[in-house]
């Protein structure tokens, strides 16, 4: 293995291509269009465009990606995440045209591709599995027999639901008598598929995951947690390791649990085993992510491992560098996901052009970015812009630090997550660790509340009626300032604004 | 020269003349310096240096700090008592035309025409991104008229729904 074609953009083509550049190898950037000018293609040794922008003509075309592997002499493919990632055919594609995809074998991304196969695999496995049915409910009476056997509270889930249609948490037989005839019916009009299943409800989840890492000397290992519990509709948003809700005793359970999952399909490189958490210290598998994720990172800077090394060590036949025992996390460290979305306009995707940028540096902190100066902030692809992460010795240092790495964080020209993450910082459920799944729900409005501090109140007023005044001193030649004239002009501009404001209206 | 600014709901008084600077009356120490080549500015407040991005805006200064853009109107007293001699509302006018702040494709329409909107209801959802955006008023208002349809492709700044100000 020699030259790695990263089939990616933004920050995580950038991520692997320094991990290639560390390793010895080659790096084979692609882009689309729109690209042409970002980071990572300036990063790489030979840069291939795909096609137009739009991701089908472009990071999603399989024959094109092949192609430039072929034009470039590539000899492996990482798929970094999101794209094609999670497709096993084109990991397939890739073996079958003699390359290393660096990641799983296809047959692994498939068992668990498909998510309710991969639930009956995992249970099989011995892997915990929120408790329910197997097969659905015939009338209300089987579901309330169900609930008894699965125990309470409960969920009725519609087999085929999706976006929360078709559910209904309940409480005791009575709720599931009438639960179950309101979720059949809106399953019926929603999907025309009203079979309904039960499945018990797990009360103020945390989302924690475990990294796992597995080579070709039958070395299957985890790297602890990441706890990844503050979400907006699914998206996370923040991520940090070690999870405040786990102690030692749990991450070891955990950790095996992910390892049994990973070596129930097989599975080589790096991926990630997504589990429920409940307040009683009970988890239960929720899916495996088959490629790298997004908040790595934070695993990186506490077990003091880098992942995409050992993926590229893994692919090209070598074993991990780490040890066949648990390791321990040092210290604590977060991650903040800095995306193009306003979040006091309910995190609405924003455009435009990176004005200017400044990073934060200092000790313990981490930037990675797909974006510069000059970059052009478009539709066409996920809002994440960077990921800012932060290191201490335990987490409120690790929290502190954070703080001070997004007050120096400019970002000018795109709105950006960057004042949500600073407002989390200092909310207090968030500090005390004391969160879960429905953090945001619960605290967003307040956190979000618009209004300006006082404390900041004053330095932005100042400024604004400096820079006015400096504005008119350039431009209004003085005696327009002097109060006679003002006053007689007064009333002639008072017609002026009136007549400007009722053809404005319309506007 | 004295100038009311307002940011949000939040107003203060600021005096500045040559090279004094008197805030709600106060006598501070504030000096506002362009840093070349960049779209900063450094605010020195009371012995206290900070940075802030400011750009022009309709009818005063976009000033970011700390990741966040603040819409601040500056106004001198003559246009503020012209202002509320005309009865002219200050800072930006809630409702009047909503557009789509961004490329996308409508998902729904969540409003009738002549429906009465809190501040801050939601009106059409956008998708984009493959994420569902509501698009939502800055103010009261009544829906006087509705301009797209679910499944239609909008353009960034195309019109949605037109929001006048309600009666009484």
């Amino acid at each position: 293995m020699n030259r790695v074609l990263v089939a990616n953009r933004g920050e995580i083509a950038l991520r692997i291509i320094r991990a290639c550049h560390e390793q010895g190898l080659d790096a084979v950037a692609v882009y689309s269009e729109a690209d042409r000018l970002a980071p990572h293609v300036k990063a790489a040794d030979a840069a291939v465009e795909l096609g137009p922008s739009p991701a089908s003509e472009s990071y999603l075309h399989v024959e094109r990606l092949m192609d430039a592997a072929a034009r470039t002499g590539a000899d492996a493919v990482h798929p970094g995440y999101g794209f094609l990632a999670e497709q096993a055919h084109f990991a397939e594609a890739v073996g079958q045209a003699g390359l290393v995809f660096i990641g799983p074998p296809p047959a692994a991304i498939r068992a668990m591709g498909e998510k309710t196969e991969a639930r009956r695999r995992m249970a099989k496995a011995g892997v915990p599995i929120v408790p329910g049915t197997t097969e659905a409910a015939d009338d209300a009476e089987a579901a309330v027999a169900a609930s008894a056997e699965v125990g309470y509270p409960v969920l009725l889930k519609a087999a085929a639901g999706g976006g929360g249609k078709g559910m209904r948490v309940a409480r005791s037989a009575d709720e599931v008598r009438k639960g179950f005839q309101q979720a059949a019916s809106e399953a019926r009009s929603a999907f025309g598929d009203d079979r309904i299943y039960v499945e018990r409800f797990v009360e103020r989840p945390r989302h924690v995951e475990i990294q796992v890492l597995a080579d070709r000397f039958g070395n299957t290992i985890h790297l602890g947690e990441r706890e990844c519990s503050v979400q907006r509709r699914h998206q996370k948003l923040i991520e940090e390791s070690p999870s405040p809700a786990v102690d030692l005793d749990l991450r070891l359970r955990m950790g095996e649990a992910a390892v049994k999952a990973a070596q129930s399909v097989g599975y080589l490189s790096a991926g990630t085993v997504e589990f429920l958490l409940d307040p009683q210290g009970r988890f239960y598998f929720l899916e495996m992510n088959t490629r790298l994720q997004v908040e790595h990172p934070v695993t990186e800077m506490v077990y003091g491992v880098d992942i995409v090394r050992e993926q590229l060590r893994i692919a090209a036949g070598e074993p991990m560098t780490l040890p066949g025992r648990p390791m321990r996390p040092r210290g604590h460290a977060i991650e903040c996901r800095i995306t193009s979305e306003d979040p006091f306009a309910n995190f609405l995707p924003a455009t435009g052009r990176v004005d200017y940028l400044h990073v934060p540096t200092g000790p313990g902190v981490r930037w990675d970015a797909g974006i510069e100066t000059g970059s052009e902030i478009g539709l066409f692809y996920d809002s994440l812009l960077g990921k800012l992460i932060a290191w201490g010795e335990n987490r409120e240092r690790a929290i502190r630090r954070m703080r001070r790495a997004l007050d120096e964080l400019i970002i000018v020209g795109v709105p950006t997550s960057q004042p949500f993450h600073r407002r989390v910082m200092g909310e207090e459920s968030f500090t005390s660790g004391e969160y879960d799944i429905g953090y945001l729900e619960r605290v967003g409005e307040e956190l979000l509340e618009p209004g300006i501090s006082g404390e900041e109140l004053q330095p932005i007023a100042v400024a604004a009626a400096l820079a006015e005044d400096e504005a008119r001193a350039a431009r209004v030649p003085t005696h327009e300032n002097g109060s006679a004239a003002g006053a007689e002009s007064a009333w002639l501009r008072a017609a002026r604004m009136g007549g400007l404001r009722s053809t404005g209206r319309g506007r | 020269m004295k100038y009311t600014v307002t940011v949000g709901k939040q107003t203060v008084e600021v005096e500045v003349s040559g090279d004094s600077v008197r805030l709600n009356g106060e006598p501070i120490g504030a000096t506002l310096i362009g840093i070349p080549q960049t779209p900063l500015k450094q605010l020195v407040l009371n012995g206290r240096a900070r940075t802030f991005a400011m750009l022009r805006s309709d009818g005063g200064w976009s000033v970011q700090a700390s990741g966040r853009a603040w819409l601040v109107t500056v106004e001198d007293e003559r246009t503020r008592q012209l202002r509320e001699l005309t009865g002219q509302r200050g800072g930006y006018a809630a409702g009047g035309l909503i557009r789509a702040p961004m490329p996308g494709l409508v998902v729904r329409v969540e409003v009738e025409a002549g429906q009465r909107l809190e501040e801050g209801a939601g009106v059409v959802v956008l998708e984009a991104m493959k994420m569902e955006n509501e698009i939502t008023t800055s103010g009261p208002g009544v829906v006087k008229a509705i301009h797209v349809e679910a499944g239609q492709a909008v353009e960034k700044g195309a019109p949605l729904i037109e929001v006048v100000q309600p009666e009484g």
